[in-house]
């Protein structure tokens, strides 16, 4: 039973835990390249220096002496985000949609003071969230208002697209709607669902929640599949980028999609999950292989790469 | 990618088996150190009379030679002092110097571990010639009573003159001359040497020996019995009996070339006593004595010349790698989530203080209060630090609350955690929180399970006497931990989780 598991896995080109870490992850990613995505903040600098959108930054707060002056720093900002710079899956990230005068609306409608606030960003410096449990950075920036695309499938918060690159080549994509039990946040560890996207059109499939498959949202009953996610190209462009901007060569890409900017660069993930073969029904480790086996010179130009994805990882590859 | 990694596991691996192929083969170590093994606990006491001069006192004494390990040797010498003489195969004990008129008790003792004769080669020995004490004419006696059995092979032939000494000669007959000529050679000398003489006329080489029956027992007197070489072993002879008794025969030799157990120069020996007992110890026991006295380098290198107070460390700090490869068989082959990486080792260690249910019970008692409080912490708004150092107060508060009420009731398990399990316990706490607040209870469940699990597992491994006595005799054993180690580093197969993780891929396939 085990072998003949492990027979199909394999056959099927899943990717596991330790193949991942063994032979990928320690094979092409340089430790000295970790803290550039490790770091949002060092990674939101190396996008604009490769002229890739990211969410707009508003405020870094380095030290809790700055916590004081909080109260104006977002004196002007009606909605906003709050996040840990070396935050891991998620967590200490805080969402405001809304506000009155000394008050914040998270997404699920709870309201929270200033104080609260000050807080959790105390909390951010001293490194609860950090990978390490170092001194951390805080940085507040503007609140994505997504694209209208997944509105049906979203429970609040910002759905969003992760692409797998692989030495330059986007691999695999799914996109992760919030539910009601993720509070608004996108990871699916945190109960988000994460539903495959077909590589050569950008149309979504079906979805998978807390390692179940679905095919509806389960807040919002609307079917997650069949929906056309738009700038698709440009996407897998930018992911492309990305890979070869932080040289990490099997690298996550998180990206939103602004309802007027467009896709930006959220995040970037040097040990990106497998769930992501879950949500597509596919696996990752026969697509990497495929990247290996393709002739050398054609991956010149991420244009090239993305090309190559597009028709390599589309439906009809089994 | 994979070979620099098996290579190096291989190396590992040949590397510990030579070294213990080194200390088996030649140091002659046990191959399991840990399997218990029936000895022999001898003593010789005896009481020495002086004269007007020096006294000396020479007793034969157990040596180590093919087929016995004589280990753990005391002396008590009083006053005189000790010397041990090697005269050809023996082993004499040489007690000296002037006595005071209520003379002196001299003893030694020993452990004799008899092993199954090893089927190495013994040289043949050399046939001597015949004693002093027997003349020409005997010698041709002999030659005409044994030298119908010439054509028999040596066993039979010693077979025949052992019945022959009794006074069964067998068919035919030897000649009347004859037999009235032997019986009074037998009239003249002993038994002993009425079997000499046949032996050396029937070419058997053999030897007399003094020594005492290997049983249970107290005796003041010796036994001799004669040793005959029948091409491929000695075959012991009971003169008095006629009785043969091959190997392992029932003895315990002190001296042999038929000198005598006891001589003594301006004195008597008064009262001596042999005692024999028989008792199961651990083969590593036997060892160790002899690998305090051996120069060989892997024996002057051996943790067994470490101070006893500091062995029990070790013997247990070596076991502590196997703990770790657990660890590394739960998380990469199993995929079962555990609180940190060694976190589970060091609970097992603090087990052991206390034992394993009442270890359990008091660390996950501390870890429920501790996370309930926490809990509660939480609405205060503490700093990372201050607030792991207020769980760390209520640790040590839990634990202290704890030592009281079991010295109350009279449990001392309460009362022996020791000063390690504190910090693992803080830690414990907060990752439990944080685990239990971002992935759910149920994560945390399954993780507090797996660390208990590993935990238990390797509390039980550290336990495990034999276990430990063999890493502590073949320390080199922590290479091969270390091969093993490095090669679940390079197991890139799937966790057996992940098969049920990803369990569409292969059922609805």
């Amino acid at each position: 039973m085990i072998l003949k598991a492990t027979c199909w896995l394999r056959n099927v080109g899943v990717l596991g835990m330790n193949r991942r870490n063994a032979e990928y992850i320690m094979r092409f990613n340089p430790r000295s390249s970790f803290p550039l995505v490790d770091d949002k903040l060092k990674t939101k600098q190396l996008a604009e220096a490769y002229q890739i959108p990211t969410p707009s930054l508003y405020h870094v707060i380095e030290h809790h002496g700055d916590i004081a002056g909080l109260e104006e720093m977002l004196s002007h900002h009606q909605d906003f985000v709050i996040k840990p710079a070396r935050g891991a899956g998620g967590s200490g990230i805080v969402l405001i949609t809304d506000r009155q005068v000394s008050s914040f609306v998270k997404p699920s409608g709870e309201v929270i003071s200033l104080r609260d606030l000050t807080y959790h960003i105390s909390d951010i410096l001293s490194g609860i969230y950090s990978l390490e449990d170092l001194e951390d950075r805080a940085f507040i920036e503007a609140l994505v208002h997504p694209d209208a695309v997944f509105d049906a499938v979203t429970y609040c918060g910002v759905p969003d697209i992760r692409i797998i690159v692989y030495r330059g080549v986007p691999v695999m994509s799914m996109v992760r709607l919030p539910t009601r039990a993720s509070d608004g946040k996108a990871n699916l560890h945190r109960g988000a669902i994460g539903v495959g996207i077909d590589m050569g059109e950008g149309m979504t499939l079906a979805g998978v929640h807390r390692s179940q498959v679905v095919t509806q949202h389960p807040d919002t009953n609307k079917p997650v599949k069949g929906i056309q996610v738009p700038y698709w190209e440009t996407m897998l462009l930018i992911a492309s980028k990305a890979g070869d901007m932080t040289g990490l060569d099997y690298l996550g890409v998180d990206l939103v999609i602004d309802r007027e900017r467009g896709p930006l660069l959220l995040e970037l993930n040097a040990r990106p999950g497998l769930q992501i073969q879950v949500a597509n029904q596919k696996g990752l480790w026969g697509r990497l292989e495929l990247i290996d086996q393709a002739p050398s010179g054609i991956f010149t130009s991420p244009e090239k790469r993305v090309e190559w994805a597009v028709k390599a990882f589309t439906k009809s590859d089994a | 990618m994979k070979r620099p990694a098996v290579l190096l596991a291989v190396a590992l691996i040949v590397l510990s088996l030579a070294l213990i192929s080194y200390r088996v083969i030649w140091l002659k170590y046990p191959i399991f150190p840990a399997a218990p093994q029936k000895v022999w606990q001898f003593s010789m006491d005896a009481h020495v009379n002086g004269g007007e001069k020096e006294t000396t006192v020479m007793i034969g004494l157990p040596s180590t030679h093919r087929g016995q390990i004589v280990a753990e040797e005391r002396i008590r010498s009083g006053t005189l002092t000790f010397n041990l003489l090697r005269e050809g195969a023996n082993q004499i004990g040489v007690w000296s110097g002037a006595l005071s008129p209520r003379g002196e008790g001299i003893g030694y003792s020993s452990t004799i571990q008899v092993q199954s004769q090893r089927l190495l080669k013994i040289k043949p020995p050399k046939l001597e010639p015949y004693p002093l004490n027997i003349g020409k004419e005997e010698q041709a006696l002999g030659k005409r009573l044994v030298a119908k059995w010439d054509p028999l092979p040596s066993a039979d032939r010693l077979r025949r003159i052992a019945a022959a000494v009794k006074g069964i000669w067998g068919t035919p007959l030897p000649q009347d001359q004859d037999l009235k000529e032997w019986s009074a050679f037998q009239e003249k000398h002993s038994q002993v040497e009425a079997f000499l003489l046949l032996l050396r006329t029937a070419d058997l080489p053999a030897r007399v020996v003094e020594g005492l029956q290997l049983a249970e027992s107290v005796t003041n007197s010796t036994l001799t019995w004669i040793e005959v070489w029948t091409g491929q072993e000695w075959e012991h002879l009971q003169p008095d009996k006629g009785e043969i008794h091959q190997v392992p025969a029932p003895f315990l030799p002190l001296t042999t070339d038929g000198l005598p157990v006891v001589r003594v120069n301006n004195g008597e020996v008064s009262e001596v006593r042999w005692t024999l007992n028989r008792e199961i110890i651990n083969q590593w026991r036997m060892q160790f004595d002899r690998i305090m006295r051996s120069n060989r380098f892997l024996d002057r290198w051996s943790l067994f010349r470490l101070p006893p107070e500091f062995q029990r460390t070790f013997r247990i700090l070596i076991l502590v790698p196997i703990g770790a490869l657990m660890i590394c068989l739960l998380r990469n082959i199993i995929g079962f989530p555990t609180f940190g990486i060694f976190l589970p080792v060091l609970m097992a260690l603090a087990f052991r203080n206390t034992g394993l249910a009442y270890g359990l019970g008091i660390f996950w008692g501390v870890v429920l209060i501790g996370y309930l409080v926490r809990r509660w912490i939480d609405k205060l708004r503490l700093l990372l630090v201050p607030r792991l150092s207020v769980i760390l107060t209520l640790v040590i508060i839990c634990i202290t609350v704890f030592a009281l009420l079991g010295n109350k009731f009279g449990l001392r398990e309460f009362m022996a955690v020791g000063l390690l399990p504190f910090v693992i316990l803080t830690m414990t706490i907060e990752r439990f929180f944080v685990i239990v607040e971002e992935a759910g209870a149920r994560q945390g469940l399954l993780t507090a399970v797996g660390s208990a699990g590993v935990a238990t597992i390797t509390y039980e491994i550290l336990q495990l006497e034999p276990l430990q006595l063999t890493f502590f005799v073949y320390p080199e054993l922590l290479f091969a931990v270390a091969a093993v180690q490095v090669l679940l580093g390079r197991y890139t197969g799937y966790r057996l989780l992940e098969l049920f993780r990803f369990r569409r891929f292969w059922s609805s396939s």
